[in-house]
């Protein structure tokens, strides 16, 4: 498997990488991960990548969630045409997208700063959230809520206090979702953000590959510590991943 | 479809039918609870591509003037008469095609085998294995795609590649072979995907109907082909139909790692011929056009898309 090839890799000298390519490393390098903090700025990286991802996946549940429930139960003119309309974005070229997007932060003034880069994820991937959760809500019994209302509750507070909860399998894995797409965007990072500041890990690795001289060493071990956390995620949440797959196409 | 009907009826004696009608305030709640997602889709994706439409008729260079000047249709003058489009559509069509060929060859096998070993093991040990199997597959899924680029970059290098070290060879596939490189690397990604969704369908058909293949003496081959492929034939179309649009609008992260569209303009699919002509010669008119061509085909194949789901009742 490539990754776990680049694992042991990222583990080796330069010169024991070209000297003896199918051999493993004597002792592991671990200069190479030390070298992602002390000469590319992972730290400040990383910080950049959490933010992100935590910004996506806010906007995304709370948005996706609220427009998911209100287009599954609360039908008003024109709805079913504005939710085709929505899920067809899903398919939008994000290149195609990025194009104007960039004028717009510009116009703000939000290029070099990780909002621009948080909503621009985002939007694109608001659709799929709305195309997962939409059936997902559809599918919860109906009864529930109307007791819900029948008690008291106002429309919206039987979506905050008895859809929410119900549907906490379905958002735990847009959330997932949302994480994986914003952790591992690359698109947004290297249109909007030429300064360290607001690089994240993705656009970071590009660093290590300049015009005279690919740090290898450094661009695999950089490459593993991007994916350690997908992956764990994506381990610890297996049934919510599979799902989501199964709901997301 | 009945039971909403029944919840409108019984809402004029609802509780909260005080002062604004019930059916006023379920309309309101409704927007209220879309309109937040649709305000921040429509602040960034419609007028963006309004825009974008906009600045398709015009000229704008930000090195060279920050003005927006009147281009007319030049921009889509150009654009039909370049051979470096033409050459791009042709490239993304040729890696869509290779692509999603092999991701569905190769995860229709996959599944059916990994199916197979769930549904025959009775022993702890197959279940085991397929689960841990099935584990193993999460990993090019859910790993970065430029994560997978560089690696993929790495066991291709002619120098320290695992590849030609076995093969004795010195090949540098990202420049020799450019395209099936990309494309090798591409499908590694996005098998998987595939290959769950197949699992899952060849999983969910009636195991009395294998049952009855074998009393009627049916072999493997004739089991796949008359039993397992039929059953999920709906789920294979959509599946196909889904990676199509995907692979033919999205591919852009493994070919901007890997060989930056080269050598040459050999692997410059669309989206990164979009990214450059933006961002490395900041020209947002020409770019702009060509932008406005994506959006096009991505709606008419998300349309399609929508349409042949609805089709198919997977």
């Amino acid at each position: 498997m490539p990754i776990l090839w680049m694992v042991i890799g990222s583990l080796k000298t330069e010169t024991e990488l070209f000297s003896s390519p199918l051999a493993l490393p004597a002792a592991p390098a671990w200069a190479n991960y030390a070298s992602l903090f002390q000469q590319f700025h992972f730290g400040i990286a990383t910080l950049n990548s959490v933010e992100i991802s935590l910004g996506v996946v806010v906007i995304s549940v709370l948005l996706g969630g609220m427009a998911a429930y209100g287009f599954s139960r609360y039908p008003f003119r024109g709805s079913r045409l504005l939710l085709s309309g929505l899920l067809i974005t899903r398919m939008v070229t994000p290149a195609a997208l990025v194009v104007p997007l960039y004028l717009i932060m510009n116009a703000l003034g939000l290029l070099n700063n990780v909002i621009s880069i948080i909503l621009g994820v985002g939007v694109l991937n608001l659709p799929l959230v709305v195309w997962i959760l939409r059936p997902f809500f559809d599918a919860l019994p109906r009864e529930v809520e109307e007791a819900g209302l029948l008690d008291g509750l106002s429309p919206f507070g039987v979506f905050w206090r008895i859809a929410v909860p119900l549907a906490a399998p379905g958002l735990l894995t847009v959330a997932l979702l949302s994480f994986i797409a914003a952790w591992t965007d690359l698109l947004f990072p290297i249109s909007f953000s030429t300064t360290v500041d607001a690089t994240p890990l993705t656009a970071q690795l590009l660093q290590m590959q300049t015009g005279y001289k690919i740090y290898w060493g450094s661009l695999m071990a950089g490459g593993i510590y991007l994916t350690l956390p997908t992956l764990v995620v994506s381990f610890a949440l297996q049934k919510y991943l599979v799902r989501g797959m199964r709901l997301g196409y | 479809m009945s039971s909403r009907r029944q919840v409108r009826g019984d809402r004029s004696r609802g509780p909260a039918a005080g002062f604004l009608t019930w059916n006023r305030r379920v309309q309101l709640t409704g927007l209220g609870l879309t309109l937040p997602a649709l305000v921040f889709a429509f602040a960034l994706m419609v007028y963006p591509v309004a825009n974008v439409v906009f600045l398709s008729f015009h000229q704008y260079s930000p090195l060279r003037s920050a003005q927006t000047t009147d281009a007319g249709i030049s921009n889509y003058a150009w654009l039909a008469a370049s051979d470096i489009v033409r050459h791009s559509i042709g490239v993304t069509v040729v890696f869509t095609v290779v692509s999603v060929a092999i991701e569905m060859g190769v995860g229709l096998v996959l599944a059916t085998l990994l199916a197979k070993l769930v549904v025959e093991s009775r022993q702890l040990f197959g279940r085991v294995l397929s689960r841990a199997l099935l584990s193993c597959f999460i990993v090019p899924f859910a790993a970065p795609p430029i994560a997978g680029a560089i690696a993929w970059k790495m066991l291709l290098h002619p120098q320290f590649g695992p590849v030609d070290a076995i093969l004795r060879s010195d090949i540098a596939w990202f420049s020799q072979f450019p395209l099936a490189s990309v494309i090798a690397a591409d499908a590694w990604k996005t098998t998987p995907f595939v290959l769950f969704l197949l699992f899952a369908a060849i999983l969910s058909i009636d195991p009395d109907q294998y049952e009855a293949a074998r009393l009627d003496g049916a072999n493997g081959w004739q089991e796949f082909r008359f039993l397992t492929l039929p059953s999920i034939m709906p789920v294979l179309a959509v599946v196909a139909a889904f990676r199509a649009v995907d692979a033919f609008t999205k591919i852009f992260d493994v070919v901007f790692v890997t060989t930056g569209g080269g050598p040459g303009n050999d692997t410059q699919v669309f989206p990164l011929l979009i990214w450059r002509t933006a961002f490395d010669f900041l020209n947002f008119g020409q770019a702009s056009a060509l932008a406005v061509v994506a959006v096009l085909v991505s709606a008419a194949l998300g349309a399609a898309l929508l349409a042949v789901r609805r089709l198919s009742p997977a």
